[in-house]
């Protein structure tokens, strides 16, 4: 009986499992993460993807970029000879600090990058102390 | 005598990729994936997609954020040679990195084309971060096709 739950378990696992399918293939993004005072700047190559292809989220503090690339489309009687990117979907994500203050995102894409500034909340930015004298 | 100003040579036609392509298939097929999929495999930067037709070739390349005037495309003969240089990603003074994937610095990238390609017919265009680079196949080259009469 407990063996019986146990197998059925196992499977739903395997089931929950990503896969990748053929109309459907999903590419982890290169990423370069920088910071400074004021923010956390996050740089998304996210090749073949326009604006509107590109979707940001966060949710418990946990920041999903999506992108679909729309490139890659063949030329009408071309055939494709040699292959070494594919073309799907990028999807990411990053677990955010609370020191972050998320409604102050902004996001830009621009020729197959996305930049995200990240800023810091007011409370947690290095400050300089003036030392009295 | 040398030619010194010969560029550096990437082992790398579109013949080539055919058969990795081959490789790739089989390894599938086999169902042994020891080696990494050819789209985890780090390739020679930029990644290309080629497609071909008797009218010419098709190339992309994948350069997110890249200004196009850092950017070189030339043709000799039957030689297409890519070549540019990336973003500077010198951190700002008071910036910390904490990660860098994308890929910095120069690149050149030589193509043997199956055919001799007349340098002033080659377009490109960018688009969304992918080169387009369009080499159309001279009409003199083209292949002709023969028709066989009824007997």
């Amino acid at each position: 009986m407990n063996e019986d739950k146990h197998v059925q378990k196992a499977e739903e696992a395997t089931l929950e499992q990503p896969r990748d399918t053929r109309t459907d293939t999903i590419f982890v993004p290169e990423v370069d993460i920088t910071e400074d005072a004021e923010s956390i700047y996050l740089r998304a190559s996210v090749p073949g993807a326009d604006r509107d292809a590109v979707d940001i989220s966060v949710e418990n503090n946990v920041l999903t970029l999506e992108a679909q690339s729309r490139a890659g489309t063949p030329p009408a009687g071309y055939e494709l000879v040699g292959q070494e990117y594919g073309v799907g979907k990028f999807r990411r994500s990053f677990t955010l600090s609370d020191q972050v203050d998320v409604p102050g995102i902004k996001a830009r894409v621009a020729h197959g990058l996305l930049e995200l500034t990240i800023p810091k909340r007011e409370e947690v930015k290095t400050r300089k102390i003036a030392i009295e004298a | 005598m040398f030619d010194l100003t010969q560029v550096q040579r990437d082992p790398w036609s579109i013949f080539d990729g055919l058969e990795s392509l081959q490789e790739d298939f089989n390894q599938a097929l086999s169902g042994w994936g020891r080696q990494a999929p050819w789209y985890r495999r780090r390739m020679a930067f930029p990644p290309l997609n080629v497609w071909s037709s008797n009218d010419g070739v098709v190339i992309d390349a994948e350069l997110p954020g890249t200004d196009t005037k850092d950017v070189d495309i030339s043709v000799t003969g039957s030689e297409l040679t890519l070549r540019g240089r990336l973003g500077d990603e010198t951190p700002r003074e008071g910036e910390t990195v904490h990660r860098r994937e994308r890929a910095t610095g120069e690149f050149v990238r030589t193509l043997q084309l199956p055919f001799r390609a007349n340098a002033a017919d080659v377009t490109a265009a960018y688009k969304n971060g992918i080169l387009r680079i369009t080499v159309p196949r001279a009409e003199e080259d083209k292949p002709h096709k023969i028709f066989i009469e009824a007997g």
